[in-house]
C-alpha cells in the first residue's frame, strides 16, 4: 500500500508535455511530411528580413525616410542620418531574425541524418530539400556579414543561450567562407526548377554566389559561377520594365530568387509587424492619405522610404525605368485627372517622390492592412546576374567587350532601343556598370551595400564616416548579454 | 441520521436566529464587568458549560439565564478577557467580573496549520487586526497592511480594484514576489484578495521568517499571508452590523506640461534650429490651449455597503455577510474605469457530535472591472501628457468625430479623449471559493483535520475596437474625414471566457502532549494534494453594426470569412494545469513558556521541474527566551520580554511546467512572433518549427533565511517593541536569462540564474495609552528596511538581465540584473552637464552628434569614446526605508486617526515623455539651454527636431527622487451616546475621512507611488495615479 500511494505520489507530479496535447521534438521528424514540413519554416525568416530592403536604399543615396518628422521612425531616421547609436530596434529586429534564420536551418541540418529519436528516414528528393536549407543558411550568414561585418558563426545546431558570454565575433572571411560552402553544397544539390514557384532553385543559388563573391572581389570564380546561369538561357529580361513589379509580374521570366508575400494569410500582430506572410515595407512606401477614384489604383501608406531627387537625376530621358523607380505623384495626378488624386505631402523630408515597385494598391492586402501587401521582394533578377557578370569579367580582367554585351542587354530593355549602348572599356566601364547597377536595382535594397562594396560610399553619402559606416552597430541588446566588442566607431 | 438531524436543527436555528431555551427551572440574572475601569462589559457571553443554553450581556451588561434543575457551570466570556467559571445551584443575582487580559500577552495568532499562543511563538511575524483594517476602509485588504506590518512593502496603484505590489522582506524572487495568500487554511493567490471583503476579516498573519514559512514549502518563498475571516461564536447572541461609506475621489495634483503658447514656441524653436521653418508663424493666436489632463480626470464615486450577522448555538456558529463595493476610476469614470464587488459570504461550524466538527465556508462574489490602456506613452494618461495643446477639445471642423484633432501629430499620439470615447470593454467575473473541513478529536489533545479547500473562478469579458477618425492627416484612421469606412478597415468585437478551477485536499493531524508537567509539545503532521487548472476560450468577430458598443457582440457581428479576411470571425481555446503534492510536519516546544523551540520540515514535489528535481525537502527551526519569565527577573515595568532566533530554508517553483515544444502552422502571436510556414505560388503553407525548449537543470529557487528578534511589552502592555534583524539568501533564483539575439525567436526556458542577498530591519513600535478616562491615545510606528544585493549571476558573474523597457523614440531599457548591485537598479549614462561650446565638445571624449547645448555623457570607461559600455549605475527604484505611523485618539464619543507612511530613498525614472518633435513637453524644458552660459543642467539641453547626440538615451537626465511622505488616511469618528441607542441599536458611529490626503514629495509626476512589475520597479510610463478620497461612513451595531 505504501508502494502504491509513492508510485501515484511520484505520478501525481509527473510533466508529461502530452498531458498539455504538445508535440515534442521526440514525437516529431519521424516522416518526409514532417522534414518537408520544417523546412517551409526555415524559409519564413527570409519575410521577416524585410526591412534589409527598406535600409539599403535609405541607408543610401537613393531615398530618405521622410515621415511625419524627425522623431517619426527615429531607427530609420538615424540610419537616414548616420546618426545610429546601438540603440536601434530595426537592426536588433533583424540581427535576431537572421539568426533565427540560421537556427532553424541549422536544427535540421542535425537531424538530417538521424532524427532525435536515432531513426533515419529517408525519402526521394530528401538531398534536394536540404540544398534549399543550405542555400537558405548561406542567405541569413551573407546578411549578416554584409550588415555587421564579423558576427558570431554556429553550424551545429540551435544557439546555445547557456553559453551566451563565450560567444565570440567571427572575422568576415571565416563568415563568408561558411557562405561559401553553404552554397556550394546547394548548388550541388539543387534542382534547376521547382514546381512550386519561390523554392530556391539552382541558378538562385548560384546567383547567389556570384553576388557573395563580388562582395569578396573574387571576380573569376563569380564570373565562372554567373555564367551558366546566363547560358542556360532559363531567364530572359522583361520588356516591360515596370511590370515586373506588378502581382502579375511576380516569379516572372527574369525572376531568379524572390521572398515570397501573399495577403492570402491574413496577419494582425503589431507585435512582431514583419513576422507575418505579408510585406511590411509596402505600407512604408505608400503615399500619406491618397484618395481618388474607385479606379486610381493607390492605397495610403507612411511615407517613410521616399526616393531622392538625386535618384531621379540619374536616369537619363527616355529610361523606363525612371518613373516606376521614382514615381513621381504630381506628374501621376497630373497625367490622370479622372483620378481626382488628393493626397497629402510627407511632412518631413519629402521628396514628391514614391517607390513605384513596392506602392501599396488596392485590394493587394488583407488582415490588418498595414501588414499583409502581397509584394514580392525582387531579390535576385537576371538583370542583376548580367550586371554582376559583367563586373566580374571586367574586374577580373576579362574580355571588356563580353562585359559590354551584358550591360547593354540591360540598357537596351531599359531604353527600349539600341542607341544608349556603352562603348567604354577598363575602369570607366566599371564606373558604368556601377551606376547601371543602381538605376536597375535602385529601391531593391541594394545600393548602400554596393557603394560599400565598391568604396564609393564615402564619396556618394552624406555623414558617412570611413572606417564606421560600412557597417551597423552591434545591436547594444547582444553588447549587454555576451559582451562582443562592439563595431568600431559606435 | 442524527447528524443530519443535527444539521436540520443547525439550520433552523441558523434562519431563525434564535437561542435555544428549554425548560426553565432556575432563573439567575446579573452583570458583567470590566476589572480594571469596573464599567459594564455588553456583548459577553453568559453560557452553561456543556449546553447549548446561554444568553449574551445588553448595552448595560445585564444578562438573564434560566438553567436546568440543580444548576451548573456557568461560563462567562468576552472577546479580549480572561473567560471566568463558576457554579452556581440556586436562582438569584449572579454578577461576573471579567479580567482585561492582557491582550498582547493571551493573544493567540493563527500560524501555518494551526494556531499558537503569541507569547510562545518565536519566529518573525506580523499580525494585522479587523479594527486597523476597518479604519482604512479599504477597497482591498492590501491597503491595510501597507505600513502597519513590519517587513512588508506594498505599492499600490491607482487603477481600481488592481492588484498591488507586495514585498515581504525584501525580492524574493523574480518569477514573481506574490506571496502565498491562505485564506482559513486554503492556499490562493494574491489576485484572489481582490474577491475578499476587507470587513469580513478577523486578522490577517503575515508570515516572514523561515521558521514560520517553511511549512508552506515551495509555496513559502515569498512570504505567507494567512487570512482568518469572522465566525461565529459558540454561544454567541446574534450580532448584526452595518457599514456604509460614500466617498469621491478626485486626482490629487496635475503635470506640469507646455500650455499651446508655449508649446508654439518650443515647437518654432526646435524646427528653426534644426534648419526648418517655424511652425507656428504667429504664436499671438495660440492662447493657452488645452490641459488634457484636466479633460481626462474627473471626480468619480467610491462607494461601499456592507452587513454582517454572526452568532452561534452551542452546535451551530454562523457568520453571514454581504458587501458591496463600488470604484469608479478618475480616468473616464463608471463608464470606462471601475471596479465593483459584491460578495456573500458564509462560514458555518457545525459540532456535530462532541468529537467531530464540520466547518464550511462558501464565499461567492461577482467581480465587475472596465480598464483603459495605461502605462505608455500613448496610453490615455500618456496622451493627455503628450498630446498637442493647441488642439480645441471638441471637433469645430466638418469632419467626423468629436473631439478635436491634431494637424501636427499624425500617429501614434491621439486625442486622449477621443481615444477614451473609443474605449469599450467590460469584464464580470463569478468567483466562488471555500472549503469542507473535518475537524475529528481522535483523544483529547489528537485532532485530525482534512480539509477541501477549492476555488472556481469564471471570467467572462468583452472588448470592442470601434472604427476612428483620429483626424485628417492621421495615418492610423478605420474611419475617413467623412464617416465612411477606410478600405479593408473592420470594427471587431472579442469576447473571451477563462475558466479556473485549482482545489486542494490537506489532511493533517495536531497533537499536544505534556511530558513531564512541564515540558509542552504541539505537533502537526500532515500532507497535501493540490492541483490547479484553467482554461479559456474566446471568439471574436468583425463589422459590428453601426460601430457600436450597443450591438458588439458576436451574434449581431456581420463579418464572414473570406479568402482575403479569414479572420473575421476567430477563435481560440487553452488549456493548463500544475500539480503539487507535499508532506509536512512541525513540532513546537517550550517549557514553562520559558524556553521555545519549533523545528519545521516540508518535502514538496512539483510538476514543474525537471525528471531528478522533482522533489526537495525544506527544514526550519527557532528558538526564544521569554526572559521575563525567568525566576532572576524581577522587573516590574516589564511585562514581556521574549529573545527569538530562527533559521531557515523555503523554496520557489513559480514557472510553467516546460518543454522541447514542435509548433506547426502559421502567423505566431506569441511573445516572441515565432511564426511558421510560407508561401509558394501564392499557396500559403504552413510550416513547423522548434518553438520551445526545456532546461533539464531547472530546479528550485532556495532561500535560507535567518531571524534574531525580541518582543518587549512594557507598563501594562501600554509600550510594545517587536524588532527583527533578518538575513536572507536566495539562491538558484528562477527567472528568464536574457536571451543573446542569436537565439533567435524561439522562447528560452526560465535557468536558476544568481543568487541575492536582503538584509534588513523590521521594527514596530506601539504606545496606547489613557491621559484621562476621556482621552486615550495609541500610537503604532513601523518601520521596514531593505538592502537587497546581488550576489552571483552566471558563473562567471558577468551576465546582465535587462527591464525596465520603454519607448521615446527608441524601444530602451533602463533597469538591470548584476552582479554585486541593488536587483534591477537604473542603468544608464551618467551626465556631466551641457556642452556650452564647440571647445568643450572637442576637449571632452568622443560623441558623435555633439554640438554645443547637448548633454555631456561621462565617460565611465575612459577610453575616450562615449557609448554602451559607459553606462553605469544611475539609481536605485528601491526605497531603503519604509515608515508607517498610526494615531488613534478618542475623546469621549469622538474618536481619530491619521496613518502616515514614508518611503525614502527610492528613485523614478521618468519615462511618460514620447519626445517627438510635435508631443507635448515638460514645462521644466523652459530652463533649456539656449546659448553658452545659459544653463549647465543637463536636464535641460538645448532643444532640436534632429537629436543627433541622442539626448533621448537613456541617463540619469530622467532619474528623480521618489522619497515620499504620504498621509494615507485621515478619519474622525463620532459615535453617538447611548440615549440615542435605545434598544435597538448597540451603537451607531459616523465619520468623516480623507484618504491619500497629502503627499509630500520631490517627484515631479502624478504619483510617486507606482506600482508593476519587479523588473519595472520605479519606471513611470504614465501610470494611474493613485486618487484623494473624501468618505462620509455610518457604522451601525444592532
Amino acid at each position: 500500500m505504501l508502494i502504491t500511494s509513492l508510485t501515484a505520489c511520484k505520478k501525481w507530479v509527473q510533466n508529461d508535455p502530452h498531458d498539455r496535447y504538445l508535440v515534442t521534438d521526440q514525437d516529431y521528424l519521424q516522416s518526409e511530411s514532417d522534414y518537408r514540413t520544417m523546412a517551409i519554416s526555415v524559409y519564413s525568416p527570409l519575410q521577416w528580413l524585410n526591412q534589409v530592403t527598406v535600409i539599403g536604399d535609405i541607408a543610401s543615396d537613393n531615398s530618405v525616410a521622410g515621415g511625419e518628422s524627425a522623431s517619426d521612425v527615429l531607427p530609420l531616421q538615424q540610419i537616414d542620418d548616420f546618426t545610429l547609436t546601438p540603440v536601434n530596434s530595426t537592426l536588433t529586429d533583424l540581427f535576431q531574425v537572421a539568426y533565427e534564420g540560421v537556427n532553424r536551418a541549422n536544427y535540421l541540418i542535425q537531424y538530417k541524418d538521424k532524427n532525435k529519436a536515432g531513426e533515419t528516414v529517408n525519402f526521394n528528393g530528401k538531398d534536394a530539400l536540404f540544398g534549399e536549407i543550405y542555400f537558405l543558411r548561406a542567405y541569413y550568414y551573407f546578411t549578416l556579414v554584409k550588415m555587421w561585418g564579423d558576427v558570431p558563426l554556429f553550424t551545429d545546431g540551435r544557439y546555445d543561450n547557456n553559453n551566451a558570454r563565450a560567444t565570440k565575433r567571427a572575422p568576415k572571411a571565416e563568415v563568408y567562407a561558411q557562405v561559401e560552402a553553404d552554397l556550394k553544397a546547394a548548388i550541388a544539390v539543387l534542382p534547376i526548377t521547382q514546381a512550386q514557384q519561390g523554392r530556391i532553385t539552382k541558378y538562385a543559388a548560384q546567383a547567389l554566389l556570384g553576388k557573395v563573391y563580388l562582395y569578396e572581389n573574387k571576380f573569376t570564380e563569380a564570373d565562372a559561377v554567373l555564367e551558366p546561369v546566363i547560358t542556360s538561357g532559363a531567364f530572359s529580361l522583361v520588356a516591360d520594365y515596370a511590370s515586373i513589379y506588378l502581382a502579375s509580374g511576380e516569379n516572372g521570366p527574369e525572376s531568379v530568387f524572390e521572398i515570397q508575400y501573399t495577403n492570402g494569410s491574413p496577419y494582425y500582430n503589431w507585435g512582431g509587424a514583419t513576422r507575418g506572410q505579408g510585406n511590411y515595407a509596402v505600407q512604408q512606401n505608400g503615399i500619406r492619405g491618397i484618395s481618388g477614384s474607385a479606379a486610381m489604383p493607390y492605397a495610403a501608406g507612411w511615407s517613410t522610404n521616399l526616393p531622392t531627387q538625386d535618384l531621379a537625376n540619374a536616369y537619363s530621358a527616355g529610361d523606363q525605368r525612371k518613373d516606376v523607380t521614382a514615381f513621381n505623384i504630381e506628374a501621376y495626378k497630373t497625367a490622370h485627372p479622372d483620378y481626382g488624386i488628393s493626397y497629402q505631402v510627407a511632412p518631413y523630408k519629402n521628396t514628391g517622390l514614391y517607390n513605384g515597385k513596392y506602392l501599396p494598391r488596392k485590394g493587394e492586402t488583407s488582415g490588418q492592412v498595414e501588414l499583409n501587401y502581397l509584394n514580392n521582394f525582387r531579390v535576385l533578377r537576371y538583370s542583376e546576374v548580367l550586371l554582376m557578370a559583367a563586373e566580374a569579367i571586367n574586374r577580373g580582367g576579362g574580355d571588356d567587350a563580353k562585359a559590354r554585351g551584358y550591360v547593354n542587354l540591360v540598357r537596351r530593355r531599359a531604353f527600349k532601343d539600341n542607341n544608349h549602348d556603352v562603348a567604354t572599356s577598363g575602369t570607366a566601364l566599371k564606373e558604368v556598370i556601377w551606376d547601371e547597377r543602381r538605376r536597375e536595382l535602385a529601391m531593391d535594397g541594394d545600393r548602400f551595400f554596393d557603394l560599400v562594396r565598391t568604396g564609393q560610399a564615402a564619396t556618394k553619402l552624406t555623414g558617412f564616416v570611413t572606417g564606421k559606416n560600412e557597417v551597423f552597430p552591434i545591436p547594444i541588446e547582444m553588447i549587454n548579454v555576451t559582451g562582443i566588442p562592439q563595431n568600431p566607431g559606435y | 441520521m442524527q447528524i443530519k438531524l443535527k444539521f436540520l436543527v443547525g439550520m433552523a436555528l441558523l434562519f431563525c436566529f434564535v437561542n435555544a431555551a428549554y425548560a426553565q427551572s432556575i432563573r439567575i440574572t446579573g452583570k458583567v464587568t470590566q476589572k480594571s475601569d469596573g464599567q459594564s462589559v455588553p456583548g459577553a457571553s453568559v453560557a452553561l458549560k456543556g449546553t447549548s443554553q446561554g444568553a449574551v450581556t445588553d448595552v448595560n451588561g445585564r444578562y438573564t439565564l434560566n438553567l436546568p434543575q440543580g444548576g451548573g457551570v456557568i461560563v462567562v466570556s468576552f472577546v479580549g478577557m480572561g473567560s471566568v467559571e463558576r457554579a452556581v445551584t440556586a436562582a438569584g443575582e449572579q454578577n461576573f467580573v471579567l479580567e482585561d487580559s492582557n491582550k498582547a500577552l493571551d493573544e493567540v495568532v493563527v500560524i501555518g496549520y494551526g494556531t499558537q499562543k503569541a507569547t510562545k511563538v518565536s519566529g518573525a511575524l506580523s499580525v494585522v487586526k479587523s479594527a486597523d483594517i476597518q479604519r482604512q476602509n479599504p477597497v482591498r485588504v492590501e491597503e491595510a497592511i501597507q505600513g502597519r506590518a513590519a517587513g512588508v512593502t506594498v505599492v499600490q496603484g491607482g487603477t481600481p480594484g488592481s492588484n498591488p505590489t507586495i514585498i515581504i522582506r525584501g525580492i524574493p524572487s523574480y518569477s514573481g514576489s506574490d506571496p502565498l495568500v491562505v485564506i482559513d487554511g486554503v492556499q490562493q493567490s494574491l489576485g484572489d484578495l481582490n474577491a475578499v471583503n476587507p470587513i469580513d476579516i478577523e486578522s490577517l498573519t503575515i508570515l516572514k521568517d523561515a521558521a514560520s514559512t517553511a511549512i508552506y514549502g515551495i509555496r513559502g518563498g515569498n512570504g505567507v499571508i494567512l487570512v482568518t475571516t469572522k465566525t461565529g461564536k459558540k454561544n454567541m447572541k446574534t450580532e448584526l452590523t452595518v457599514n456604509s461609506s460614500y466617498g469621491v475621489q478626485e486626482v490629487p495634483r496635475y503635470m506640469p506640461v507646455l500650455n499651446a503658447t508655449e508649446y508654439g514656441a518650443m515647437v518654432n524653436e526646435g524646427s528653426v534650429i534644426s534648419g526648418g521653418n517655424p511652425v507656428f508663424p504667429d504664436l499671438s493666436v495660440l492662447g493657452t490651449g488645452t490641459n488634457w489632463q484636466k479633460e481626462i480626470f474627473k471626480v468619480a464615486p467610491l462607494q461601499q455597503h456592507n452587513f454582517g450577522v454572526r452568532g452561534g448555538s452551542e452546535t451551530v456558529s454562523y457568520y453571514l455577510a454581504g458587501g458591496y463595493t463600488s470604484q469608479s476610476g478618475i480616468v473616464g469614470r463608471s463608464d470606462k474605469s471601475r471596479f465593483d464587488r459584491g460578495n456573500f459570504t458564509a462560514n458555518i461550524d457545525f459540532q456535530v457530535a462532541p468529537k467531530l466538527k464540520f466547518i464550511l465556508n462558501t464565499t461567492g462574489v461577482v467581480l465587475h472591472s472596465k480598464g483603459i490602456q495605461e502605462n505608455s506613452f500613448n496610453s490615455v494618461i500618456g496622451s493627455a501628457l503628450n498630446f498637442d495643446p493647441t488642439v480645441p477639445v471638441l471637433n469645430t471642423t466638418n469632419t467626423v468625430g468629436k473631439y478635436g484633432y491634431s494637424n501636427l501629430i499624425l500617429s501614434e499620439i491621439y486625442n486622449p479623449l477621443t481615444k477614451l470615447d473609443n474605449t469599450y470593454n467590460t469584464n464580470t467575473g463569478s468567483k466562488l471559493y471555500g472549503k469542507f473541513e473535518a475537524q475529528y478529536d481522535i483523544l483529547k489533545n489528537l485532532k485530525l483535520t482534512s480539509r477541501l479547500g477549492y476555488t472556481k473562478y469564471d471570467d467572462n469579458g468583452k472588448s470592442f475596437t470601434p472604427l476612428v477618425f483620429y483626424g485628417p492627416l492621421n495615418v492610423d484612421n478605420s474611419l475617413n474625414a467623412d464617416g465612411s469606412t477606410v478600405l479593408d478597415r473592420h470594427n471587431t468585437v472579442n469576447h473571451g471566457k477563462a475558466s479556473n478551477f485549482n482545489y486542494s485536499w490537506e489532511t493533517f493531524a495536531n497533537y499536544n502532549f505534556k511530558v513531564a508537567q512541564d515540558h509542552n509539545f504541539e505537533t502537526v503532521v500532515g500532507f497535501s494534494l493540490s492541483k490547479e487548472t484553467n482554461n479559456g476560450a474566446g471568439v471574436s468577430r468583425q463589422d459590428v453594426p453601426f460601430n457600436s458598443w450597443t450591438f458588439a457582440d458576436y451574434r449581431s457581428a456581420t463579418g464572414t470569412n473570406t479568402a482575403t479576411n479569414p479572420a473575421a470571425k476567430d477563435g481560440y481555446y487553452y488549456e493548463g494545469f500544475k500539480r503539487n503534492m507535499s508532506f509536512f510536519a512541525r513540532l513546537n516546544y517550550d517549557y514553562k513558556e520559558r524556553y521555545l523551540a519549533s523545528f519545521s520540515a516540508r518535502r514538496d514535489g512539483s510538476t514543474s521541474f525537471g525528471e531528478d528535481r522533482k522533489f526537495a525537502n525544506f527544514f526550519a527551526g527557532s528558538a526564544g527566551w521569554v526572559v521575563s519569565k525567568e525566576n532572576f527577573f524581577n522587573v516590574q515595568a516589564i511585562d514581556l520580554l521574549k529573545i527569538r532566533g530562527s533559521y531557515g530554508t523555503v523554496g520557489n517553483d513559480i514557472t510553467p511546467p516546460q518543454a522541447n515544444g514542435i509548433t506547426t502552422g502559421g502567423p505566431d502571436y506569441g511573445p516572441t512572433a515565432n511564426s511558421n510556414g510560407y508561401n509558394f505560388s501564392n499557396v500559403f503553407y504552413p510550416g513547423s518549427t522548434l518553438n520551445s525548449t526545456v532546461n533539464p537543470l531547472l530546479g528550485w529557487e532556495t532561500q535560507k533565511q535567518t531571524n534574531i528578534g525580541f518582543d518587549l511589552t512594557m507598563f501594562k502592555a501600554k509600550l510594545s517593541i517587536s524588532a527583527d534583524y533578518y538575513e536572507k539568501r536566495v539562491e538558484g533564483l528562477i527567472f528568464y536569462p536574457a536571451t543573446a539575439l542569436p537565439v533567435g525567436t524561439i522562447q528560452i526556458p526560465a535557468a536558476n540564474i544568481g543568487s541575492t542577498k536582503n538584509n534588513g530591519l523590521d521594527l514596530s513600535v506601539s504606545y496606547n495609552t489613557n491621559l484621562s478616562s476621556a482621552f486615550k491615545l495609541g500610537n503604532t510606528v513601523t518601520l521596514t528596511t531593505v538592502k537587497s544585493l546581488v550576489t552571483a549571476t552566471n558563473s562567471d558573474g558577468t551576465a546582465k538581465i535587462f527591464g525596465g523597457s520603454y519607448f521615446n523614440g527608441q524601444s530602451q531599457s533602463v533597469t538591470v540584473f548584476q552582479k554585486g548591485y541593488s536587483p534591477f537598479y537604473f542603468y544608464g549614462y551618467k551626465t556631466d552637464g551641457l556642452f556650452q561650446n564647440t571647445a568643450e565638445i572637442a576637449a571632452a571624449a568622443t560623441q558623435p552628434g555633439a554640438k554645443p547645448g547637448d548633454i555631456r555623457y561621462v565617460d565611465i570607461n575612459k577610453d575616450g569614446v562615449i557609448n554602451g559600455d559607459d553606462r553605469t549605475n544611475i539609481g536605485n527604484p528601491f526605497p531603503t526605508t519604509i515608515l508607517g505611523w498610526t494615531l488613534t485618539m478618542s475623546y469621549k464619543n469622538f474618536d481619530f486617526n491619521m496613518f502616515t507612511y514614508a518611503s525614502i530613498g527610492n528613485d523614478i525614472y521618468r519615462a511618460y515623455e514620447r519626445n517627438g518633435n510635435f508631443t507635448n513637453k515638460p514645462r521644466s524644458i523652459l530652463a533649456r539651454w539656449t546659448g553658452e552660459g545659459t544653463t549647465n543642467d543637463a536636464r535641460y539641453p538645448r532643444y532640436t527636431f534632429t537629436d543627433d547626440n541622442s539626448n533621448i538615451r537613456a541617463s540619469d537626465r530622467y532619474i528623480e527622487d521618489g522619497s515620499f511622505v504620504k498621509i494615507k488616511n485621515v478619519q474622525l469618528g463620532y459615535t453617538f451616546p447611548s440615549i440615542l441607542r435605545g434598544k435597538i441599536f448597540k451603537s451607531i458611529r459616523v465619520y468623516a475621512q480623507v484618504r491619500n490626503a497629502l503627499t509630500f514629495t520631490k517627484y515631479t509626476g502624478f504619483d510617486p507611488e507606482i506600482s508593476g512589475g519587479i523588473f519595472d520597479t520605479g519606471v513611470d510610463r504614465g501610470s494611474y495615479p493613485q486618487p484623494r478620497v473624501y468618505t462620509m461612513g455610518l457604522d451601525i451595531k444592532l
